[in-house]
């Protein structure tokens, strides 16, 4: 029987995140023809299903409720087989073997970059992404695997997962493994990575909560809720890290919190006891002086949360003005 | 297609809201109807409907 | 012809205007690897500088509210600023450095501290050159105030008319010249000998305007001897000096040189195009590949940059245009749009953003390069454009699009005079660009 706090993720939550991981992989390998266009013609049809489902993740804004369901559509017509016009042309996933899978492949690498480069300076753009992301996942679930798998390995913190430093392994990719940009220049700067990471956390964050308001709305969300209470927990069972823990936990919390609260009432808010009381300390005791800020964040949005018994609504949700917008 | 990974329940948690009390452990339970939880024991699965208040 | 406007007064609307667009566009610090170079009234007194804000023994409200603002260690600038301005007895300052290095964030932060939240009257004076401007600066107060309830605010501002009689029970005033003049003399809302900290923002565009200098003189004519003066500026020149030295007595002085801009930071590349509508699919294909959070694309005149906004919004982008006939107001509420990405493409035409820095953008696209009156490249506006400063900054992006051989002429001499190379680009091949932005 496990004491105190572990260093890695339990077995079930690395044995999934290894099957996405893999199953990704093939998903990948299986894409060769179309991935590596031998003729113009298959080139050209690469181009114009890779523009296909990029560009309208690219225009998700908080701008109106009817742009958003346009952007939708124009996804689920594309996962679905129909023919879309884009630039003039009609273009099909129909028109190549692979032409499905470089599109899922694609789509949901482009949502998890979304996140990482958008949400990262601005936090409320969690919302509407991850809202068109809920509603595609729902609708097409292999999709919804494809962004944890591409959201994992971009964000490890994400399964919730550190990964260990193998023998053999370099130490600049070891710091790709664990996240960090690396290039001829040198790696990243920490301001720089923990945005990042934030910006994917608020999405994944905003992604478990949300369901698209013109779904089926039958069973129950394909990753909901129940993954917010798993990753809280799996992260409060292992050692802080310095820096990423305080800063991730704060970002987790302050989009979510709200929703878990809702959803699992006094045992949500044993967790955050426990998180306050006794897991704090030891944040506190692996931070250096210089990484206070987030600490502090963190410190303040538990303590509000605690004396008011309450936790507020994230800033940015899309409310029902925005859909009738 | 073939789903892309075995989407089965995910990382421990199961995969609905709330889970069952009949997947769960003697220690996921005690951990639920105790009045605090121990550190590095929470359980991922989340709680049973009828444990919501302790 | 008659109706032109004196050189000096545009010049004074530029500058206002560009200060307030700057601040809306902005969501990081600029980033600055420069020494700051300080001069102390006393020479002899020790120079605390301090790396983390902890060791500024910062009220707890006021701790949690730097760190709420996102902040997690304190600028260049306020390192050595904010221990000077926080020190007892206070000591006054002229602090200069590029805008977005911290400024108004150092003396919102002094002003807070040095408030007595228990006495219900103006403690803290603080004057802008425009409303606009005052409003930014009372923004910062509000935000970084925000558990500090007890400490109120009030605009001395232009439109905000006071029944006679009024005493001001707000701790901080901020306002512009006249206004805040009047207050203090005339309707004596505010009593002049109670102020502690009296502050004068953006004073080189305060100096461009027609008798502020003198209101502002006057001003501080009727605050206290104890109390402390600080005065803070983007540029130096001779006649900010004088200004600055007749307003602040006895001042410590601190200076934060402006980087350089450089291309080494920036990956530049062109795209050779035929027609302003292959220019237009090179552009889509650019977004179809990378990811861009907030894209900045500059064409030569109005009419390409009306019709380039209007095809891309036809593809479904959210576009902002920014324009040259636009007010200042329209023009700021179009960048805060922008800031907040409610859109993500901003395209503008080269006059019109002429001044603002665009080093908060990561992507800017070129559609048309950048040339003079007579058709010479414009180097020095392809470079500030271009140009990022900081060394170890975040690297940008930039491509060019190219549609004539003059054109490819032109980012030639560009090319040579910076002497740095600029990459051909195919955009109909996407990994070819996918990797450029990795
Ligand atoms: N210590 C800091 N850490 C992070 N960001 C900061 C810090 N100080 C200021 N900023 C941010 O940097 C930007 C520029 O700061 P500001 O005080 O407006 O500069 P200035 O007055 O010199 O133009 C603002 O967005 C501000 O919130």
């Amino acid at each position: 029987k496990r004491k105190g706090l572990q260093n890695s993720a339990e077995e079930s939550t690395l044995k999934w995140f290894r099957e996405l991981q893999e199953a990704a992989a093939r998903c990948q390998e299986a894409l060769q023809q179309l991935n590596c266009p031998k003729d113009a013609q298959t080139k050209k049809l690469k181009l114009e299903l890779q523009k296909a489902a990029s560009i309208p993740v690219s225009q998700i804004s908080s701008n109106s409720g009817s742009q958003l369901r346009e952007i939708f559509d124009k996804i689920d017509k594309l996962l679905s087989g129909r023919g879309l016009v884009s630039g003039g042309r009609t273009i099909s996933t129909s028109q190549h073997p692979q032409g499905l899978d470089f599109v899922s492949y694609k789509l949901a690498e482009k949502f998890v970059k979304q996140g990482e480069e958008e949400v990262a300076s601005h936090h409320e753009a969690a919302f509407p992404i991850a809202m068109v992301a809920a509603g595609v996942w729902e609708l097409h679930p292999r999709v919804g695997d494809l962004i944890l798998a591409h959201l994992h390995k971009k964000c490890p913190y994400a399964v919730p997962h550190y990964p260990p430093m193998k023998e053999g392994t370099t130490v600049e990719d070891y710091q790709r493994i664990i996240g960090y940009r690396v290039d001829d220049s040198g790696v990243e700067g920490q301001d720089s990575f923990l945005k990042r990471m934030s910006g994917m956390i608020r999405l994944y964050a905003a992604l478990i909560q949300l369901r698209w308001p013109y779904g089926s709305k039958q069973g129950s969300a394909p990753h909901g809720l129940n993954h917010g209470w798993r990753w809280l927990a799996q992260m409060l069972n292992m050692e802080p890290l310095a820096d990423i823990t305080a800063t991730l936990l704060f970002d987790f919390l302050e989009v979510c919190g709200h929703a878990l609260m809702r959803q699992y009432q006094s045992q949500f808010w044993k967790l955050i006891l426990l998180l306050k009381e006794e897991y704090f300390p030891r944040i506190e005791a692996v931070t250096s002086s210089g990484q206070m800020g987030s600490v502090i964040r963190l410190k303040h949005f538990l303590e509000t949360s605690l004396q008011s018994r309450q936790i507020r609504p994230p800033k940015g949700q899309l409310n029902s003005a925005f859909w009738s917008s | 297609a073939p789903p892309a990974a075995g989407a089965g329940p995910a990382g421990g948690a199961s995969d609905s809201l709330f889970s069952h009390v009949s997947i769960m452990t003697a220690e996921e339970l005690n951990q639920f109807k105790a009045k605090r939880f121990t550190l590095g024991q929470i359980p991922l699965k989340p709680p049973p409907t009828d444990m919501l208040v302790v | 012809q008659g109706e032109k406007k004196p050189a000096d007064e545009d010049d004074k609307d530029d500058k206002a205007a560009q200060s307030l667009l700057n601040k809306l566009i902005r969501s990081n610090l600029v980033s600055n690897t420069n020494q700051v170079e300080v001069l102390q009234k006393d020479p002899n007194s020790p120079l605390y500088s301090v790396k983390s804000f902890e060791e500024l023994r910062l009220k707890p409200q006021l701790l949690n509210g730097v760190y709420g603002m996102g902040f997690n260690r304190p600028s260049k600038i306020q390192e050595t600023a904010l221990p000077m301005m926080l020190a007892e007895p206070p000591q006054n300052l002229i602090a200069q450095s590029q805008s977005g290095t911290g400024k108004t964030a150092a003396f919102v932060l002094a002003m807070l501290s040095h408030v007595e939240p228990n006495n219900k009257y103006p403690q803290c004076l603080c004057v802008s050159p425009t409303y606009e401007l005052a409003l930014q600066t009372g923004k910062v107060i509000e935000q970084m105030g925000k558990q500090y309830e007890e400490v109120k605010l009030v605009y001395a501002i232009r439109g905000n008319k006071l029944p006679r009689g009024t005493k001001l029970h707000e701790q901080i005033v901020i306002g512009t010249p006249g206004t805040m003049l009047d207050w203090c003399s005339k309707f004596k809302f505010i009593d002049p000998k109670k102020i502690k900290v009296f502050v004068l923002d953006e004073a080189d565009v305060m100096i461009a305007t027609q008798g502020h200098q003198d209101q502002s003189i006057r001003i501080q004519r009727m605050l206290p001897e104890n109390c402390q003066m600080l005065l803070f500026s983007a540029t130096f020149e001779e006649t900010v000096w004088n200004f600055a030295q007749r307003i602040v007595p006895e001042p410590n002085i601190i200076k934060l040189k402006r980087e350089e801009e450089t291309l080494d930071t920036i990956k530049q590349y062109y795209v050779l195009c035929n027609s302003r509508e292959e220019k237009f699919q090179a552009l889509c294909n650019i977004y179809g590949a990378i990811t861009i959070a907030q894209a900045m694309v500059f064409c030569h005149t109005r009419k390409t940059a009306g019709w380039l906004a209007g095809e891309l919004s036809r593809e479904g982008h959210q576009v902002a245009l920014l324009s040259g006939e636009m007010q200042v107001e329209q023009r700021a509420a179009v960048i805060d749009r922008f800031r907040n990405g409610k859109e993500k493409v901003l395209v503008t035409t080269n006059v019109c953003a002429r001044g603002i820095d665009v080093e908060q953008v990561s992507v800017v696209i070129n559609f048309d390069l950048p040339v003079d009156r007579d058709g010479n490249p414009d180097n020095e506006t392809y470079l500030h454009r271009i140009g990022r400063t900081g060394r170890f900054g975040k690297r940008g992006l930039a491509i060019n699009m190219v549609d004539s051989k003059s054109s490819m002429n032109i980012l030639n001499r560009i090319q040579d005079h910076f002497s740095k190379n600029i990459e051909k680009l195919d955009t109909d091949d996407l990994d070819e660009i996918e990797k450029i932005a990795s």
